[in-house]
């Protein structure tokens, strides 16, 4: 690929994907996905989150070798390359769960299930929405949350429409699999101005019409159910949100993708990977700075012919043997996708000409480390975009609140909220 | 009944009167506290307050004032963290003091039940129902109840999150969702449309099965022709290939191949060696000589003779196994596609079709489905028609705007389980070439498929579609706007279950209708959009029971029949229902137990009888996993469709019949088909369906304990697991529930690897008492039920093996045992044998009577049955009592008790 000066200010480079997108100031101003060029290149901070857990023994860093100088574990060994470039945080947890199967439930809120008298379930606001609430404004999606495309309770996610979870604590909805969320992303809109405008307006009274029904509904309830019926009030609302911002972006057309459309029915190991470079691809539209996603873990395990049950696999100390190896080799699977999308945000160059990889924060990980262990819960962090340390095996004293972690993160690319979950303050082990 | 109601207004009496004759199997539930008990204060004095008291408080954490009684979530958290610190063994620290295992393992026991007792009572609703949307199944049942049609709803998030679907606090709402009801709404309407529109179509097609002999007859000449080019093939390039001047170059190439095809992939290197073009080889542009290489082999040949050989081949088809890639040749199935111009609609499908007259009974069963690539088997059905006297089998099929699609209207036939999967077909057919050295025997013929549309001309529209009144099409000119608006307002108290909306409602919907008008859309597709909108409104989403000043009052006749209906039916109230809701003749007790017993026998009944079900045993569990298949071949995708499809027959027969529920857990027959009466080995089913048939004394079948489904849960497709099974016998049949499976109690890992009984692995469970606090009740039952193997068939024997280095199963090490069923219930009875541990659990029936009425409730009422259910729940097994536990006695309690009548 060529490196000459013109080049470089007008393309994002990638030296693993054919990515081409016009450099935002020197083409006669267009904006695309986000309000305005920024001068310098905007934060991003993105989840991935797998349900059942890894492998103990093999995936945590020795704890008696803390800093750089560590061995990397077996389970980590296809991320070798980027040695340097993330670190493994032990010690970590939210200690209000108690669920052993809920892997992504409160992983990214730490709230208490039973926080809330007279109910069985209660939950928070997930870090990523908090995040989005400031990182959102200037771009099309405010987050985007990304789903298997599979049952999540096969795949150890516990409850919940995706990672997210609003401000109330209630679920936020996520796209299901790799081709929702391209089309949500890139799905050329050709209508013309005018009609768009019509749309919009139609849209708008269609709402209108609902909520003319539900507020005659609301009339009659008692406070519990008016409580219910917010719910559908408060999705309303966000949809009259998206839609102000839609009109915002009239006319302002869709990105080009930097990818073809992803075949449909992949599934698994080939999901993932067209996952990451659809996220890839968001983050180079900038379309939005917040993504979460669920991942599969389930159909993970088939297309990587493992025949073992996911439930099974995580409860590998009862047998060892083929479970353990199944647990293993997913391991080994996991962390090869993740080599190859750390690859992908390095080699993909921003307007500055710094990477995609420097102006990121990325948690990977699950609430879950193993069959029910719900201490030291699996983190790794890295990216350049939230001023962490990198290159570490960071050992946090035991029992520390994953929620630290977040917060550090938060701040990291500028959320500077006092407090998350049940945060106690930022992980002093992680800042640089 | 009488007496029973208005004992109900005095609950307190009640609750003193019933107490006594049905104790709860908690004490804490009895009295709606979580206590820990004062006998464990010993343990906490001795292990615990010398760090955690008055004088130390190490981590900040103090033990010694800490309520024995949890009324708070503060103190619950503490326990909790109690809970917790000792389950993973942090506490007491190793070098401390350790209490004895056995008041160990009690107080863990103990304590991990309260903290149950603790959540449930810090999380009781007291009776409040919070109002509730249509859950995923409810709204596609209303769907096709108020529009006539069957649409696909599962781009909507699956519901739930603990407890039943019913659950109001538990169901959501979000943009997205929303945004999908949008689109099943308009879909819903299209395909209403498209529904009435072809009302009056019928179509007719007729497919002679022999049309496939040309094509195998053609294909062996074929073969046998191409093996002879082949052959001639080879020996020239052979000829050439042993000439000495092509010595050296020969040599080379020999090194490079692995083998002669591939060695003979280069024949335009020998000198002289002719082009297989020349022999009647093109691979259009590939190496012609992998098609030479390939006829050579001629593969299944000898198969497709045998087919041919076959009688009345020149009559109809056989269904075999598959041979050649199925564009090649196709001897596996037979594939019909429904014509795509013909329309949406119910449709018969008939099949003339006979065993031969070797066939063995496991042989004789065709499947039936769409896309025979990803095998969609939608019915299987016992061939017993002979070749003389060959049968006509029938199946229903509907066709949607969703069977738009090749894959969505190709059906096919073939023989049951012969290609499941690549890996099962192959394993099979390797099986069969090893006895008889062509592949498997042909067993099912078929002569012809039928595939008729049946115009429905006489049945009522759907009451949806009757209330709007106005023509659908664009034949005739739009209505005018009075017209519309009434039907509008007819359609809205139609979809909101005989409520009217607000005139400022209507006027929104018209205003719609018109900018869609104006905008340029046609009546028909305005209409639609319109109606659209009515149905992912509140009104329509939500089972609103209004009570503005939060008092609890007594339902209106409408709420009633809405409630009663989507009780029974997880679907909307019919005219008759509503009507008597209306009139206030529902509030009359016998009228409501009449409407209650027409409900249970209306086929509708199945919406709520199949998802009761499923929730109440935890049955999505059956397609968690796969079995596999080399360990299990009987246990292909028919009979797993069949073993569910038991569970559900059961309770079917039980409701129709008003049988008892002691029937689940022993009974002296079983409702099975064909496919399982041949899987259990028990002759008399006479029919195509499911049919009650006695069993014989000495069975193992019959009740839930005898269902290959449940034991198939109870396992993970290759082993058995007794956990599992005995959890969920605690959980499902004796309402004594283990707590949750308790987060970080450290692995037992020692034994991994070992070549060990189940049994002497699970005795683990006993040393360590954070593992026996729970186990001890557990394992017992497990044991009890090891005669049953991972697929449900009984056994007598059971073998482990070890894996080696590779992680592959080391026959070396295998080892055998008896099974050993003999155990003892946790201070319970002891039992010799699976039978004996069956009579145990059919002893306690009352146990299960509370299991299934408490499940009842939660899913009648939308909310978790709390403390102040105890009268309830005992008045449901006292009035199911005396009728032998009838089935329909405890829905009739619970209807007609007070809780059902209130908000």
């Amino acid at each position: 690929m060529s490196t000459s000066p013109i080049r470089r200010r007008h393309f994002l480079q990638s030296s693993t994907a054919l990515i081409a997108l016009p450099a935002l100031e020197s083409l006669g101003f267009r904006r695309f996905a986000s309000a305005a060029a920024p001068a310098v290149p905007p934060k991003r901070l993105v989840f991935l989150g797998f349900g059942w857990g890894i492998t103990t023994e093999s995936w945590f860093p020795d704890i008696k070798q803390p800093g750089a100088d560590y061995t990397l574990p077996e389970g980590l060994k296809p991320l070798a390359r980027h040695k340097a470039d993330f670190s493994v945080v032990q010690g970590l947890w939210n200690k209000y769960s108690n669920d052993g199967h809920w892997g992504s439930t409160m992983w990214l809120t730490g709230a208490n299930r039973f926080g809330e008298p007279g109910q069985n379930f209660h939950n928070s606001i997930s870090a990523d929405q908090v995040a989005a609430a400031k990182l959102g404004l200037d771009t099309r999606f405010a987050s985007l949350q990304l789903n298997g495309s599979e049952n999540a309770e096969a795949s150890g996610h516990g409850p919940g429409l995706s990672m997210a979870w609003d401000v109330s604590g209630k679920p936020i909805g996520g796209h299901k699999g790799p081709v929702e969320a391209y089309h949500r992303l890139f799905s050329k809109d050709t209508t013309p101005i005018e009609q768009q405008k019509a749309m919009l307006a139609q849209k708008r009274s269609v709402l209108d019409t609902v909520m003319e029904n539900a507020r005659v509904m609301q009339r009659g309830l008692g406070k519990t159910d008016k409580g219910k019926l917010d719910e559908y009030f408060q999705g309303i609302r966000d949809i009259e949100t998206r839609l102000s911002k839609d009109e915002q972006w009239i006319g302002v057309p869709q990105p080009k993708a930097p990818i073809p459309e992803p075949a449909p029915g992949l599934a698994g190991k080939e999901e993932i990977k067209i996952m990451y470079d659809i996220m890839l691809a968001a983050m180079q539209t900038d379309s939005t700075r917040v993504l979460t996603y669920r991942q599969p873990v389930s159909t993970l395990l088939t297309s990587i012919g493992i025949k073992v049950a996911p439930h099974d696999m995580s409860h590998y100390h009862s047998t060892m043997g083929e479970k353990l190896e199944a647990s293993k080799l997913r391991d080994l699977t996991q962390s090869d996708l993740l080599a190859g999308f750390l690859d992908k945000l390095k080699a993909t160059k921003e307007a500055d000409g710094s990477r995609l990889f420097d102006n990121i924060a990325l948690a990977y990980g699950s609430n879950i480390r193993t069959e029910h262990s719900l201490d030291n819960c699996p983190t790794l962090l890295t990216g350049g975009g939230a001023g962490i340390k990198l290159g570490h095996n960071i050992v946090a004293p035991k029992d520390t609140p994953l929620c630290n972690a977040w917060l550090t993160l938060l701040h990291g690319v500028g959320v500077n909220v006092e407090r998350h979950g049940d945060s106690s303050g930022v992980l002093k082990e992680l800042i640089a | 009944m009488r007496l029973f109601l208005s004992l109900m207004n005095r609950p307190l009496l009640l609750l003193a009167l019933l107490l006594s004759a049905y104790a709860p199997t908690h004490a804490i539930e009895a009295q709606g506290r979580a206590v820990m008990d004062q006998r464990h204060k010993a343990l906490f004095q001795e292990t615990c307050v010398s760090c955690h008291g008055p004088e130390k408080q190490k981590g900040k954490f103090r033990v010694d004032d800490l309520p024995f009684e949890i009324k708070d979530i503060e103190t619950a958290e503490k326990w909790q963290k109690v809970l917790n610190q000792m389950n993973s063994g942090d506490m007491p620290p190793e070098d401390e003091k350790q209490p004895a295992n056995a008041a160990k393992a009690d107080f863990l026991d103990d304590l991990a039940n309260v903290m149950v007792a603790a959540r449930r009572s810090l999380g009781d609703q007291k009776g409040v129902i919070t109002m509730r949307r249509l859950n995923r199944r409810e709204y596609k049942n209303t769907l096709r109840e108020l529009l006539g049609v069957d649409v696909n709803v599962s781009d909507l998030p699956a519901d739930g999150g603990g407890g039943f679907d019913t659950v109001g606090a538990n169901l959501f709402m979000s943009a997205n969702q929303f945004e999908q009801y949008q689109l099943i709404g308009r879909e819903a309407m299209e395909e209403a449309f498209a529904w009435q529109a072809a009302a009056g179509v019928d179509k007719k097609l007729h497919y002679e099965a022999e049309t496939t002999t040309p094509i195998v007859k053609k294909f062996v000449e074929y073969q046998i022709d191409a093996q002879k080019r082949a052959q001639n093939w080879v020996q020239a390039v052979e000829e050439a290939a042993a000439k000495p001047e092509n010595k050296d170059i020969v040599a080379k190439i020999r090194k490079e191949s692995k083998n002669d095809s591939i060695f003979r992939r280069e024949w335009a290197r020998i000198p002289g060696a002719p082009n297989p073009r020349t022999f009647g080889f093109d691979k259009k542009g590939e190496n012609d000589a992998d098609l030479a290489n390939d006829s050579l082999g001629a593969g299944w040949l000898k198969y497709h003779q045998y087919y041919m050989a076959q009688p009345a081949v020149e009559k109809g088809a056989y269904l075999g196994t598959q041979t050649r890639h199925p564009a090649e040749l196709n001897v596996n199935y037979i594939e019909l596609l429904v014509p795509f111009d013909w329309p949406v609609g119910d449709y018969i499908v008939r099949v003339k079709a006979a065993a031969t007259k070797d066939a063995p009974p496991e042989r004789r069963f065709l499947d039936f489905g769409i896309y025979a690539r990803t095998g969609r088997v939608m019915a299987t059905h016992e061939i017993t028609g002979t070749m003389e006297n060959p049968q006509v089998i029938e199946i229903p099929l509907t066709l949607t705007r969703s069977n738009m699609t090749r894959e969505n209207r190709l059906l096919f036939v073939r023989e049951k389980g012969s290609w499941d999967t690549n890996e099962e077909g192959g394993r099979k057919r390797a099986e069969a070439v090893k006895r008889n050295g062509i592949g498997p025997e042909l067993t099912l013929w078929v002569d012809w498929i039928e595939v008729e549309r049946v115009p429905k001309t006489d049945r009522p529209k759907p009451p949806g579609i009757a209330a709007l009144g106005i023509p659908l099409d664009d034949k005739s000119p739009a209505p005018a706007a009075p017209e519309m608006r009434t039907a509008l307002e007819r359609f809205a108290t139609e979809a909101f279950r005989g409520t009217t909306p607000p005139k400022e409602y209507i006027d929104r919907l018209l205003g719609l209708y018109d900018v869609r008008r104006k905008a340029g859309d046609k009546h028909s597709a305005a209409l639609k959009e319109t109606l659209a909108v009515v149905l992912s409104s509140p009104m329509y989403l939500y089972l609103a029971e209004p009570s503005p000043d939060e008092k609890r009052r007594p339902l209106t006749g409408m709420e009633l029949a809405t409630r009663l209906s989507y009780f029974l039916w997880s679907a909307p109230p019919d005219k008759q229902l509503l009507d008597l809701g209306r009139n206030g003749d529902l509030q009359k007790p016998e009228v409501l137990a009449a409407q209650t017993e027409r409900l249970l026998n209306d086929p509708r009944a199945a919406g709520f009888l199949e998802a009761f079900t499923h929730q109440w045993l935890g049955l999505d569990r059956i397609d968690f996993f796969e079995v596999n298949r080399s360990l299990y071949p009987r246990f292909d995708t028919g009979t797993k469709v069949a073993a569910k499809g038991e569970i559900h027959e059961t309770m079917a027969y039980l409701m129709r019949n008003n049988a008892s529920l002691r029937d689940l857990l022993k009974s002296d027959y079983v409702l099975i088909n064909r496919v399982l009466a041949h899987y259990y080995g028990i002759p008399g089913v006479k029919g195509d369906g499911y049919e009650k048939v006695s069993l014989p004394k000495d069975s193992p079948r019959g009740g839930l304990l005898g269902m290959a489904a449940i034991h198939f849960m109870g396992g993970n497709g290759e082993r058995t697991s007794p956990v599992e099974r005995g959890a969920w016998v605690l959980r499902k049949l004796l309402h004594d529930p283990p707590p949750p499976a308790p987060a970080n109690v450290p692995a037992i890992t020692r034994l991994a690897g070992k070549v060990l009984t189940t049994h002497e692995r699970l005795l683990a469970h006993q040393e360590d008492p954070q593992c026996a606090s729970c186990h001890r009740k557990i394992d017992p039952i497990g044991f009890g039920l090891e005669n049953f193997d991972a697929a449900g068939q009984w056994r007598t024997e059971d073998s482990y093996m070890a894996v080696d280095a590779n992680g592959k199963p080391d026959p070396k090490s295998k080892k055998t045992w008896t099974i050993e069923a003999a155990a003892a219930l946790y201070k319970g009875p002891a039992f010799k044998d699976f039978f004996g541990l069956r009579d145990i659990i059919a002893s306690k029936s009352d146990a299960f009577a509370r299991s299934f009425s408490e499940a009842l409730i939660e899913f009648a009422l939308g909310r978790p049955p709390g403390f102040r259910d105890q009268p309830l729940i005992a008045g449901m097994i006292q009035q199911a009592g005396k009728k032998d536990l009838a089935i329909r006695e405890f829905i009739h309690a619970l209807v007609a008790s007070q809780e059902f009548h209130t908000k």
